[in-house]
């Protein structure tokens, strides 16, 4: 079985223009945030926000440059107490804080690769993308498990 | 005290230190490295020797992990994200204080030259904790703050690279003092490890590379890479090749030749930060107080002559690169802090060189305390005259 039978197609995405704020507002009603793709031209996957990103917006500025720089302390701020103004919103956008290195999945790889990539990363959820790294869509841990137990007769 | 227990200590008061010195906002490291002074056999000897003879082998493993991340550094993407600016000013700073340091050390202080020139590649070395803790505090931004965050975080990998040349240099002079045909000896023996060195990184990294789509579990993956980063150690220091290059190499040809590489520097980090607490706790232990008091001179020319180096190179880099008028003057300034890279070539010089190693160590430590005291006070002023700092710290000590 392959990762397009069973991904999710229709994903929720944004662009690298999409602002804090409207990011915020599209998944008000999400019980938590989901992994959102950011897509460029012609439908190119070019980052993924998650949660964390969002909670970097408090800690100013961690450049990615940083990231290979040895002995740093973690910059910890506390969320309840960060001074900012409401312009934020509209000043922060997808591309600043997206991740721009992140695991993808062929969309012809099998659900077993995919699974076994889930576990070495430590991830519940990647983005699927086609042999031009277009997005193709979403796949989850769950649709994995869901597949199995559709094919052991579970569910129908 | 047996061993364990001494580990146990360190790994504690460590971790509390740390909390009581970043009420006063100083980073994690400058409270490492007095507790290690403090508990040391200098002071009150809470450390078994044990623990104080595996400073080499721990000093060795962290740094070795240091070279690989920082290898890191080396992609394409991330040479263009830095920016022609941040790679002038860093290479010539850390080549002025070398350059400068070694100079001043033979000409004025008439040391030999094998150890001019060690001195002169430590003090390359610039730690960015206190420099982006400064930076934190303070809210600081702009074009200045911009540059310095992007000189301190690759100023690591030039000073790896100007200390393992200088290493092999050196090395080759103190072995081959009284040899005939002692500069081609020395020619032969630096390139040998340097090249040598190359050669290995690359080849272990096109190994581990093809051996990792074997991998299951990110267990199995932390695993994996610490066995290879041992492993590209190990034979370094087998074979004789510099063991910084090589790592750094390994991550260098890494970062290169596979996509999701920072995984592999990922799940090492997890490591980290218990190893370098050790690192620094064992390199404040390795102070001997009665040498201290013999430094006067060297000490004081190292600290001072390090950061005219430093200012000075920035500052022909900033011209170079046609930086603005308070990058010229002032980012030099917020190069002072010297810790985690510094001690850590220290150490394999003290390994390296035994009769003058102590007097090497002695001096790197008891700078890099005055000057990670310093250096936040040198880094704020460096911002304010730059006029990047808008707003009172938060007060919430």
């Amino acid at each position: 079985m392959q990762v397009k039978e069973v991904m999710s197609k229709e994903v929720i995405t944004v662009k690298r223009s999409t602002t804090l704020k409207r990011l915020l507002e599209i998944f008000a009603k999400f019980h938590i945030f989901p992994l959102v793709p950011v897509i460029g031209e012609d439908n190119l996957l070019i980052g993924i926000v998650s949660f964390r990103n969002l909670v970097n917006v408090f800690q100013l500025r961690q450049p990615e440059i940083l990231k290979a720089v040895p002995f740093l302390d973690e910059g910890e701020e506390d969320i309840f107490k960060v001074e900012f103004t409401e312009e934020i919103g509209s000043l922060v956008v997808a591309e600043d804080i997206m991740e721009n290195k992140f695991i993808t999945i062929q969309e012809d790889a099998s659900l077993e690769e995919a699974y076994k990539l889930m576990k070495l990363h430590l991830k519940e959820e990647f983005p699927v993308v086609d042999r031009f790294g277009k997005l193709a869509g979403m796949i989850g841990i769950f649709d994995i498990i869901r597949y199995v137990f559709r094919h052991r007769g579970v569910i129908k | 005290m047996n061993t364990i227990l001494g580990l146990g200590f360190i790994l504690l008061i460590g971790l509390f230190s740390a909390r009581l010195i970043n009420k006063i906002k100083f980073p994690a490291v400058t409270a490492y490295l007095l507790s290690g002074i403090l508990i040391g056999p200098s002071v009150f000897k809470l450390i078994p020797n044990d623990v104080i003879s595996a400073s080499g082998l721990i000093s060795n493993i962290v740094l070795g992990i240091i070279a690989f991340g920082i290898g890191q550094n080396f992609s394409r993407d991330n040479f263009r994200k830095i920016g022609r600016s941040v790679i002038w000013i860093s290479v010539l700073e850390a080549c002025g204080a070398w350059i400068f340091v070694t100079l001043v050390f033979l000409i004025i202080l008439r040391q030999p030259f094998y150890l001019s020139l060690l001195f002169g590649a430590l003090s390359s070395a610039t730690a960015p904790a206190a420099t982006v803790m400064v930076i934190r505090e303070y809210r600081a931004k702009g074009n200045f703050t911009d540059t310095l965050l992007g000189v301190v975080a690759i100023d690591d990998a030039w000073c790896l690279i100007i200390f393992a040349i200088s290493l092999a240099i050196s090395q080759a002079i103190y072995a081959h003092m009284l040899a005939t045909f002692f500069l081609i000896k020395v020619f032969l023996n630096s390139i040998l490890s340097i090249f040598g060195a190359f050669i290995l990184g690359g080849i272990v990294a096109t190994l581990l590379a093809y051996l990792s789509r074997y991998l299951r579990t990110q267990t199995e993956l932390l695993i994996f890479t610490l066995g290879f980063v041992f492993l590209n150690i190990g034979i370094a220091i087998w074979l004789n090749l510099s063991v910084l290059l090589a790592n750094m190499f390994l991550g260098a040809t890494l970062v290169n030749i596979n996509k999701s590489s920072f995984n592999f520097f990922d799940s090492i980090k997890t490591l980290d930060p218990p190893l370098f607490l050790l690192f620094f706790v064992l390199a404040g232990a390795n102070l001997e107080i009665s040498i201290l008091g013999k430094l006067g001179l060297i000490g004081l020319v190292y600290l001072i002559f390090r950061v005219m180096g430093k200012m000075i190179g920035a500052g022909i880099g900033a011209r170079i690169s046609g930086a603005s008028r308070s990058i010229k003057r002032y980012l030099g300034l917020g190069l002072v802090p010297q810790a985690g890279v510094a001690l850590g070539c220290a150490l394999i010089a003290k390994n390296d060189f035994p009769n003058v190693g102590s007097m090497i160590f002695t001096t790197i430590i008891a700078t890099t305390v005055i000057y990670e005291l310093i250096g936040p006070l040198c880094t704020k002023y460096a911002l304010q005259k730059a006029g990047e700092i808008l707003i009172e710290p938060p007060k919430n000590i």
